[in-house]
C-alpha cells in the first residue's frame, strides 16, 4: 500500500529530526495528559479526577509523606506526631515554610483546612476522604490536635494522600473557584496559569528548600497540556511538541522505544483489574447467579496469556480482590482459579448449561482485552457480546439499572495502600455491589473500623476468602502504566500511578 | 414580503423547538443525571436530594418546558461535570469553532472558485479533468482519514506544521484543510456550472462583441454573476461545518464546542450537549432563513402576495 | 466529520432554474429545504451534469460499469466470505498477534497474507467479512431511510396541501439537526450495536429521498394515466403503488446509492470515535478505529480498511452517477 511505503520514509524522517527538541534547552518540561479527561477544578477537594491527584502533589503538601517506594510514613509539613487518645493525633508542624503567596505556614492553616473540609456543608466532593474527621484544634502556633469521630486506622493513608493543606487567609477569601483560577500551596511548583481543559503552566517554587522528602523541582517550568487523543499525543511527542506522555498502550512502548531519541517503558501500578459477576441477580440474569457458572468462567479465562501478551510489563495475574501490597490484602487467603477449559465445560454442564449460553459483556477499557476474554469464553460455549461504553455511562448503567451480568473493570484505590480503598468500596452493599453478601459486608466493616492491625487483617482475610471462593469477582491483573518520553529525560516511575513531574529533570543532573 | 418573512421565521422557531425537544427527551430518557452529578461517593439519599433539587423527579415534558424557558433567555444551566455555567463554557470555546468554520469555508472557496473558473474556461482541458478527479475522489475519502494522513506527513515526518492546540494561526492550517476540503467538490462544481452558463449567455457575448478585454469580461461580468449562488451555498455549508467540527477538533485537539460536545457526551453532561445541539441547529436555521429571505427579496415574483 | 449526509454533492448545472417560477404556475413561494429549493436538490441528485459526462470520458465512458463491477465484486466477496476467508474473523490467538503482512515478512504469506491484528485475528479474513458488515449497514439503513423518505415524499407530493406542509416541516426539522452529534447521543442512549447504528443512520438519512420523491410524485400525479386511474375510482394506495411507483423507481435507485454511500461513511466516522458498532464485529469503520493505534508504526492496519471503505464508496458513487445518466435517458 501507499501508506506502508510512506511509513518507512516517515520513520527515517522522524529519526533524522528527533534531535531538535525544545525541552532540554530552556529547562522546561511539556507533559501531555488527557486519557482521564479534563479536570473540572484543580482545587484538590473539588474534583474526582486522577489528574487532580498528581496535580495536588505538585502544588500542595500534606502533613505526612508516604515514601512511594517503601510505603514508609515520613515528615512533610508535620515534623512528628503522636497518638494522645484512640481518637486523637497530635502533630508538631514544620517552621519556616511559606505558601506561594508569601503567607507563612502555621497551625492556623492546618486547623482551618481540616475543619473546613470536614464540614459537610462545604461540599467537598469526595466525602469519604474527610468524613472521619471530627475537628482540628490549635494547641500552639506549631502544634495541632486532630480529633477523629471514631478510631480510624486508615487515617494516615488520607493524611499522606488526598488531604493537602491550604493557606487559611487566602482560601477563606477566594474559595474553591479562586483556588481553581490561581492555586496557592506550599508545594515544589507554583501555578502560573490555569486554562481549564487546555493547559496548566507551573514554575519552580524557589523557596522549596526546607528539605522536603519530595525534593525540589528539577526543571524551571512544567507545562501540562490536555490532549485527549492518544495518537495526537504520540504525534506531538515524535514531532517534539511534548516531552512525555503516560497514556499510550503496551504496543506503543515497543514501537516508540525503537525510535532513536525516545524512550518508552512500562511501570506496574496498583490499579487492579477484575471481572465482576452479577452474582446477586440485580439484572435478573440467571446464569451468573449460579456458582458453578462463575467457576466455569473463572476456569475458562486464560489470565496468564492475557497478561503476557496484552498487558505485559511487570503486570501479573492477581488472585485477590485488592492489590497485594495494600494493608490486609493477604494473597494466601484467596481462593485461586487456574485455567482449565475442560473443567469449565464440565461445570457448565453441571450447572445445566451443557451448550453454554449467551451473555452481555461490559467494559470501558480497550476492546482487545475484552475480546481476548470473550474468545476464551467462546471456547467453552459461552457466547458473549461486547458492549463497550464510556466510563461514566457504564457506571451509571451499573448503579442505576444493574443490568451488567459480567463486566471487566478496574479500580485505582485512589492510590491508597489500604484494602479498604477498594474491597470495602465494592462489597459493602453500596450501589457498586453485585454480590450483596451480608457476611462479607460485615467482615469488611470490622476490618475498616477495628484498631488492632491483627483484628483488621483477620476480618479482611475472611472477606477475601469468601469473595474469591464465591467468585463475586474474578481478580484479573494489575494494570501497567505505559510511558514514552524524550530519551534525555530522567524519569522515575511509581507504582501508585502518581507521576511526580517535578522530579524529572534533563540530562545528567 | 413581511408576511412571508414572519411566516418563515415562525417556522424556523418551531423547528428549533422540535429539535431541542427531541434531543432533550432522547438524553433524559436514557441516563440518570442525578448519578452523574452525585459522583462516585454519593449515597442513595444524596441522589434523591439531587433529584429533587434539580427537578429530575418531574415528568420530562415539564423539565423540558422549564429548560426551554430559561434557554430562551440564554441560560443553559450548569454543567454537571465542571459545575460552570454552560453559557460561559460555550462562550469561551465558540470562538475557536467559529474561527475554524470560517477559515474552512474560506479555504473551500479559495480553492474551489479558481478551480471552477479555470475548468469552466476550458471545459475538458487537463485542468478541468484534474479538478473533476479531485472532486470524485474527495467525496469518497473519509474526513478523519485525510486528517490523520496530514498529521503524519506534515506534522510528524516533515514537522512543517504544529499538530495540536490553537495557540497560533499555524495551528489552524491542518484542521482548516481537513474540514474545508470536503466542501470543495460541491462549490467547485457549482462555480464551474455557473460560469459555463454565464459565459454562454447573450449578455457576455454582447460584452465581448463590444471589445471589452477578456479579463474584464471574465472577472467583472461573468464571475460576479456566477459567484452569487456559490456564496449562498457556502453559507449553508458553514452551518454543516460547525456540526462537522467534532471529529476535526478531537483529532487536532482544538478546544472548541465540537470537542466540548464530544467530551460532554462521554461523561453524560447533558446540559452541555443540549445547548450545543441547539446552537448548531440555530446556526443552520438562521443561515437558511437568511438565504430564503434573500432569495425572496431578490425574486420579485414572490413578493406579489 | 463533515456531515456526509448533507453534502450537496453534484450541483445543478443550470442555476437559473432554482429561481424560476414553479411550472405549475404557483404564485406562493416554493418551500425550501435547508435553504435550497426542491428543484435544486432534485437537480443535484438527478440531472446529468456536464461533469458526469466528463467523468464518463475520464473513465472511458464506463463509470457505471466500473462502479457496478466493484460493487458486484464486493457483493461476491461478502456473500462468499465463508469460502474465501482463510480464517474465522473472530478467532483470536494472543501468541500470534500483530504479525506483519507479506510485503514485510514473506513467511506470513501462507498463513496470514495480510498479517494479524491486536488479538491475533487474521486481517485478510476480517477485511473480507468487513465487506458484509459495510454492505449490510449501507443497505439496511438505506432501506429504512428509503421507506421513511419515500413515504413522506410521496404523501406530500400526492396529497399536497396540509400534508405537504407538515412533511416540509418535518424535512426541515431533520435538516436542522446536527446529524453527527445527535447520532452519537442516540448511540449513547440506546447502546452501541450494529442494530442501533443501522437504525440511527436509517432514521437520519431520509431527507433527500423525501425531497426527490415529493417532486417526482407531483409530476406523476398530473400524468394522464394516473388521472385516468383516479377517475376510474381506484383507491389512493393502489394508484400510488401501481401507477406512481413504477415511474419513480429509477430515480429512487439513484437517491438510494447516494444515501448508501453516506450511511457507510457516517458509520465509519461514528465507529472511529467509538460510537459505532461493537467489537469484535469486523466493520471497516471499527477496524479503522482499532488500527489507528498503530498508524505511526504499522500503518497498513489503518490503510487497508481505509482503502476498502474508499473503494466501496467510490464504486457506489460511480454506479449512482452512471445510473443517473442511464435512467434519465430512458425516462425522457
Amino acid at each position: 500500500m501507499k501508506l506502508a511505503k510512506f511509513s518507512a520514509v516517515g520513520l527515517a524522517a522522524a529519526l533524522a529530526a528527533s534531535t531538535a527538541l525544545a525541552g532540554p534547552d530552556d529547562n522546561s518540561l511539556v507533559v501531555a495528559w488527557g486519557s482521564t479527561g479534563p479536570i473540572e477544578n484543580v482545587d484538590n477537594y473539588f474534583n474526582t479526577n486522577r489528574t487532580g491527584i498528581w496535580f495536588s502533589r505538585m502544588v500542595w503538601d500534606q502533613l505526612i509523606y508516604r515514601d512511594p517506594a517503601t510505603f514508609e510514613m515520613k515528615p512533610l509539613l508535620a515534623t512528628s506526631w503522636e497518638q494522645t487518645s484512640p481518637t486523637t493525633w497530635r502533630f508538631q508542624l514544620r517552621e519556616g515554610v511559606t505558601f506561594h503567596n508569601g503567607e507563612p505556614f502555621d497551625a492556623d492553616d492546618v486547623v482551618f483546612t481540616l475543619n473546613w473540609i470536614s464540614d459537610p456543608d462545604n461540599g467537598v466532593k469526595v466525602q469519604r476522604n474527610v468524613n472521619w474527621i471530627d475537628r482540628a484544634e490549635k494547641i500552639d502556633q506549631f502544634t495541632v490536635d486532630l480529633h477523629m469521630k471514631a478510631p480510624f486506622p486508615q487515617a494516615f493513608e488520607f493524611l499522606s494522600g488526598p488531604l493537602t493543606i491550604y493557606p487559611n487567609e487566602y482560601y477563606a477569601e477566594v474559595g474553591f473557584e479562586g483556588m481553581h483560577e490561581n492555586p496557592v500551596g506550599t508545594g515544589p511548583l507554583m501555578a502560573e496559569s490555569i486554562k481549564t481543559a487546555e493547559e496548566y503552566v507551573l514554575v519552580k517554587n524557589p523557596n522549596y528548600t526546607w528539605g522536603s522528602p519530595k525534593g525540589e523541582a528539577q526543571v524551571d517550568k512544567i507545562i501540562v497540556r490536555e490532549i485527549a487523543d492518544v495518537q495526537t499525543q504520540i504525534a506531538e511527542l515524535l514531532a517534539g511538541g511534548i516531552d512525555i506522555t503516560a497514556d499510550i498502550t503496551a504496543d506503543h512502548v515497543d514501537q516508540i522505544g525503537g525510535v532513536p531519541g525516545f524512550e518508552a517503558l512500562q511501570a506496574g501500578t496498583m490499579r487492579t483489574g477484575y471481572i465482576g459477576f452479577d452474582a446477586a441477580g440485580r439484572g435478573d440474569f440467571e446464569p451468573t447467579t449460579k456458582l458453578e457458572v462463575r467457576q466455569a468462567m473463572a476456569h475458562a479465562i486464560n489470565r496468564e496469556a492475557l497478561v503476557a501478551n496484552l498487558i505485559r510489563g511487570d503486570a501479573r495475574v492477581i488472585h485477590t480482590p485488592c492489590f497485594p501490597t495494600q494493608f490486609g490484602c493477604d494473597e494466601d487467603a484467596a481462593v485461586k482459579w487456574d485455567y482449565d477449559p475442560e473443567k469449565a465445560k464440565a461445570l457448565l454442564a453441571e450447572a445445566g448449561y451443557p451448550d453454554g449460553f449467551d451473555i452481555e459483556f461490559y467494559t470501558f477499557r480497550p476492546a482487545d482485552w475484552a475480546e481476548a476474554i470473550m474468545a476464551d469464553l467462546a471456547q467453552v460455549g459461552i457466547n458473549a457480546t461486547l458492549t463497550r461504553m464510556p466510563y461514566f455511562a457504564l457506571r451509571d448503567k451499573q448503579r442505576n439499572e444493574g443490568t451488567t451480568p459480567i463486566f471487566l473493570m478496574d479500580w485505582g484505590s485512589y492510590s491508597m495502600n489500604d484494602m479498604s480503598a477498594i474491597t470495602s468500596h465494592f462489597f459493602k452493599k453500596g450501589p457498586d455491589d453485585f454480590a450483596l453478601d451480608d457476611e462479607v459486608a460485615a467482615w469488611l466493616e470490622e476490618g475498616d473500623t477495628a484498631i488492632e492491625p491483627e483484628v483488621r487483617e483477620a476480618a479482611y482475610a475472611k472477606a477475601i476468602e469468601k469473595i474469591t471462593g464465591e467468585l463475586y469477582w474474578l481478580p484479573m491483573f494489575n494494570h501497567v502504566r505505559n510511558y514514552a518520553m524524550n530519551a534525555e529525560l530522567n524519569f522515575i516511575p511509581y507504582q501508585d500511578e502518581i507521576p511526580r513531574f517535578w522530579q524529572y529533570g534533563w540530562g545528567d543532573s | 414580503m413581511l408576511a412571508y418573512a414572519l411566516k418563515r421565521s415562525f417556522a424556523a422557531f418551531l423547528i428549533l423547538i422540535v429539535v431541542s425537544a427531541l434531543t432533550f427527551s432522547l438524553s433524559h430518557l436514557s441516563t440518570d443525571p442525578a448519578l452523574t452529578i452525585g459522583g462516585e461517593q454519593a449515597s442513595e439519599e444524596d441522589i434523591e436530594a439531587i433529584r429533587k433539587l434539580y427537578g429530575f423527579d418531574r415528568p420530562v415534558y415539564e423539565q423540558y418546558i422549564s429548560w426551554a424557558a430559561r434557554a430562551m433567555q440564554g441560560d443553559f444551566g450548569t454543567s454537571y461535570h465542571y459545575g460552570q455555567r454552560v453559557s460561559v463554557m460555550i462562550g469561551e470555546r465558540i470562538g475557536t469553532t467559529m474561527a475554524l468554520g470560517v477559515l474552512a469555508i474560506l479555504f473551500a472557496l479559495i480553492v474551489s472558485i479558481p478551480l471552477g473558473v479555470l475548468a469552466a474556461m476550458k471545459p475538458n482541458s487537463i485542468i478541468d479533468r484534474i479538478a473533476l478527479f479531485i472532486a470524485v475522489l474527495g467525496q469518497a475519502l473519509p474526513t478523519f482519514w485525510f486528517a490523520l494522513m496530514m498529521m503524519i506527513v506534515l506534522g510528524v515526518w516533515y514537522r512543517l506544521l504544529p499538530i495540536s492546540g490553537n495557540a497560533t494561526w499555524a495551528h489552524f492550517v491542518m484542521p482548516t484543510i481537513a474540514l474545508g476540503y470536503y466542501a470543495t467538490p460541491a462549490l467547485m462544481r457549482l462555480t464551474r456550472a455557473g460560469m459555463i452558463e454565464v459565459l454562454g449567455s447573450d449578455y457576455i457575448r454582447t460584452a465581448r462583441a463590444k471589445g471589452l478585454s477578456p479579463t474584464v469580461v471574465l472577472f467583472k461580468h461573468a464571475l460576479r454573476n456566477a459567484i452569487i449562488p456559490v456564496v449562498a451555498l457556502a453559507a449553508v455549508w458553514f452551518g454543516f461545518m460547525l456540526g462537522g467540527s467534532i471529529v476535526i477538533e478531537t483529532i487536532f485537539n482544538l478546544r472548541g464546542i465540537g470537542w466540548l460536545s464530544y467530551d460532554a457526551l462521554l461523561r453524560s453532561d447533558l446540559p452541555v450537549v443540549q445547548a450545543i445541539v441547539l446552537i448548531f441547529a440555530s446556526f443552520y436555521v438562521i443561515l437558511t432563513l437568511a438565504s430564503d429571505l434573500l432569495n425572496a427579496w431578490l425574486d420579485p415574483r414572490i413578493s406579489v402576495r | 466529520m463533515t456531515d456526509a449526509a448533507q453534502s450537496p454533492g453534484a450541483f445543478a448545472p443550470n442555476q437559473s432554474d432554482s429561481f424560476a417560477p414553479d411550472k405549475r404556475d404557483a404564485v406562493a413561494p416554493e418551500p425550501t429545504f435547508g435553504g435550497r429549493t426542491q428543484q435544486e436538490i432534485v437537480d443535484e441528485v438527478l440531472e446529468p451534469s456536464p461533469l458526469s459526462k466528463l467523468r464518463k470520458r475520464i473513465f472511458k465512458n464506463h463509470s457505471f460499469l466500473i462502479g457496478a463491477a466493484i460493487i458486484i465484486l464486493m457483493l461476491a466477496i461478502a456473500l462468499l466470505a465463508p469460502v474465501l476467508a482463510p480464517h474465522d474473523p473472530l478467532e483470536t490467538n494472543l501468541a500470534n498477534r500483530l504479525q506483519n503482512p507479506f510485503w514485510h515478512e514473506a513467511k506470513t504469506m501462507a498463513e496470514h497474507p495480510l498479517g494479524t491484528d491486536k488479538v491475533g485475528r487474521d486481517y485478510l479474513s476480517r477485511l473480507i467479512y468487513g465487506a458484509q458488515v459495510s454492505l449490510l449497514i449501507g443497505f439496511s439503513s438505506m432501506l429504512i431511510s428509503g421507506f421513511i423518505g419515500t413515504s413522506l415524499g410521496v404523501a406530500a407530493g400526492y396529497f399536497g396541501g396540509r400534508v405537504d406542509m407538515v412533511v416540509n416541516f418535518i424535512i426541515n426539522t431533520r435538516l436542522a439537526m446536527p446529524v453527527f452529534l445527535v447520532g452519537m447521543a442516540a448511540v449513547v442512549a440506546f447502546g452501541a450495536s450494529l442494530q442501533v447504528v443501522i437504525l440511527v443512520l436509517g432514521l437520519f438519512l431520509w431527507d433527500r429521498f423525501a425531497v426527490v420523491m415529493r417532486s417526482i410524485t407531483m409530476q406523476a400525479r398530473d400524468l394522464d394515466y394516473v388521472k385516468a386511474a383516479r377517475a376510474m375510482g381506484c383507491s389512493t394506495p393502489y394508484i400510488i403503488v401501481r401507477e406512481i411507483f413504477p415511474n419513480v423507481i429509477g430515480s429512487l435507485t439513484v437517491v438510494a446509492t447516494v444515501e448508501m454511500a453516506n450511511a457507510i461513511l457516517l458509520e465509519a466516522a461514528l465507529s472511529f470515535l467509538g460510537f459505532g458498532v461493537q467489537a469484535p464485529t469486523p466493520s471497516w469503520g471499527l477496524m479503522l478505529n482499532e488500527g489507528r493505534e498503530f498508524m505511526f508504526f504499522s500503518p497498513w492496519l489503518l490503510a487497508l480498511p481505509g482503502a476498502c471503505l474508499f473503494l466501496l464508496v467510490l464504486a457506489i458513487n460511480l454506479f449512482g452517477d452512471g445510473l443517473r445518466d442511464v435512467t434519465l435517458e430512458r425516462e425522457r
